[in-house]
């Protein structure tokens, strides 16, 4: 999939060319699913280390953001007298938008790296070619069950991502700030709704994200100059396209689920 | 296969379950899903006209204190009032019968909720039981228009009949000012036309069928309820043994002043003592 250099003319086509090999490396990468359920123990090592091993940072995370917007948002709702809405203002902005991008953005960080780096060093390390040699596929050993492993973990995190958020808004706007319980909750389930905001925002927004998320951590791996200066550049890269590919896909789709 | 491969399975499962646990979290317990479900409480239901912004799970106070939560609310068909089930707290199963149950609002623009206020009966009301006296929400447009004096607030109870009057002026009088009797709002006024053939103002004023009983030689006058205030029909009741119908017409007539006039006229009385330019 590395083979050819892109062109080298200016940065417009070159982007184009990378956006172009990803999208053609997705096709691959689909077509090796059903060869790679033989390797399902793969997949859920791969699973256990993108998915289970960010709990705590998703956790800590989601537990501040909840905090935070809650803390917020009572010091200027308390303005209008309206404090009574700060937790359902939290549970929507944190089911439609905060959590799942959120969430996307850590696991580029914590998971979408370690992915990229560590299929860059089985390429510098020619441990693919190694494979190649024993007729194993590596797209369905090695990147198939990472991508997989990503598109079943980010919806799952993100649902732990906002629970935990909506629990820091309770802790600081009930049991700090003195909101009541039940206005607290009554409201918060007087305006979510299932469809629009937690199958639509949370489940689907963090699938979407998940798949881009890890096709490009996995697409910077395979696509990398073996050598120690190409993994770290491909880190790089997988940090920033991924950012600028789930704020752009964020967008998008908001426009159209709305 | 080895003992690290299958903790790998073990955790990778923990992580899964975590995962929809918190899902199902978000669906049943966050969302519209949520429904009641308590420990230790008891039902009172109480009828409301109006409940306002009055939803599931607000909370019951008294004395602003938080005992419970509103369980549901439902309308029967056949029925023009709400029927609001409370779910109050065990601990608090002394509600006197003559309680007074109120949807009260926090704040200006605050959330609702329901606030009894003890009576004095010796009774108390049984689980399961009602409140009889209930006090609606107050919704906004009625107080604002009872504060302004305009808007007819008993518009259309238990209808109304309707007065000709007319007038020489009406000022700025418009639809839907108060007509009012003793200062207590009365009725409303209907419509404001100009008459074509007498050149006055035919003003059609719309009256509470429970005011049946006004002699038929009452007054009608325009009045400004403060200096700049809206203005309004005021009936002055007469002293005839026979009572307006609905379609008559009322004689007696006083029309709005107009503040140039009465100016005017204060200008003339009052800066030169010398001749009555026009008094009447």
């Amino acid at each position: 999939m590395s083979a050819r250099e892109p062109l080298r003319t200016n940065v417009v086509t070159q982007s184009l060319a990378q956006i172009g090999l990803c999208g053609l490396f997705l096709l691959t990468l689909l077509a090796a699913i059903p060869r790679s359920f033989r390797y399902l123990r793969e997949t859920t090592r791969q699973l256990w280390f993108v998915g289970a091993m960010s709990l705590t940072i998703i956790m800590v995370c989601g537990l501040f953001v909840g905090m935070v917007l809650m803390l917020q948002l009572y010091h200027v709702l308390s303005i209008f007298g309206g404090t009574s809405a700060s937790g359902m203002v939290v549970a929507l902005s944190v089911y439609r938008e905060l959590g799942p991008v959120v969430t996307a953005l850590l696991f580029a960080g914590r998971a979408g790296t370690a992915i990229t780096a560590e299929i860059g060093l089985m390429r510098a390390t020619d441990q693919i070619s190694a494979m190649e040699m024993m007729a194993v596929d590596p797209i369905a050993y090695v990147a198939t069950p990472r991508f997989l492993a990503g598109l079943i973990a980010m919806p799952l995190l993100c649902c732990v991502f906002c629970a935990m958020a909506v629990f820091g808004g309770h802790l600081v706007g009930v049991t700090w700030l003195g909101i009541d319980n039940g206005t607290f909750w009554s409201n918060m389930t007087a305006v979510v709704d299932v469809r629009t905001d937690i199958v639509n925002g949370v489940l689907l927004k963090s699938l979407a994200f998940g798949a881009v998320v890890s096709l490009i951590a996995v697409f910077q791996g395979f696509t990398t100059p073996p050598t120690s200066e190409g993994v770290a550049y491909a880190t790089t890269r997988t940090v920033v396209a991924s950012s600028i590919a789930i704020l752009a896909l964020d967008f998008v789709l908001t426009a159209f689920l709305m | 296969m080895s003992q690290p491969r299958s903790s790998y399975a073990v955790g990778t499962g923990l992580f899964i379950v975590l995962g929809f646990a918190a899902l199902a979290y978000l669906a049943t317990q966050t969302s519209s899903v949520a429904n009641v479900r308590q420990g230790d409480s008891y039902t009172l239901q109480a009828q409301f006209t109006n409940i306002g912004q009055l939803k599931e799970r607000a909370p019951v106070k008294i004395a602003g204190v938080r005992v419970g939560q509103v369980q549901s609310i439902t309308l029967k068909p056949d029925h023009d009032v709400a029927d609001v089930t409370l779910s109050i707290d065990k601990h608090y199963d002394h509600i006197p019968q003559d309680s007074v149950a109120t949807i009260f609002t926090s704040g200006l623009l605050g959330d609702q909720y329901v606030g009894i206020e003890y009576g004095s009966a010796k009774q108390i009301v049984a689980d399961g039981g009602s409140l009889a006296r209930t006090k609606s929400t107050q919704p906004l447009e009625e107080m604002l228009g009872k504060f302004f004096g305009a808007g007819g607030v008993v518009d259309n109870v238990g209808g109304s009949y309707t007065v000709k009057a007319n007038f020489t002026n009406v000022g700025t009088l418009s639809a839907g000012a108060p007509v009012k009797m003793a200062g207590v709002v009365i009725g409303s006024v209907q419509s404001v036309n100009a008459d074509p053939v007498q050149l006055n103002a035919r003003v059609v004023l719309a009256i509470d069928k429970r005011y049946n009983a006004i002699p038929d030689d009452s007054a009608a006058a325009v009045f400004t309820s403060g200096l700049i205030g809206t203005q309004y029909v005021a009936i002055q009741p007469g002293g005839s043994p026979d009572t307006l119908k609905d379609g008559d017409e009322m004689i007696l007539t006083q029309s709005a002043m107009q503040l140039e006039d009465l100016i005017g006229k204060f200008l003339v009385n009052g800066s030169s003592d010398k001749k009555p330019a026009s008094e009447k």
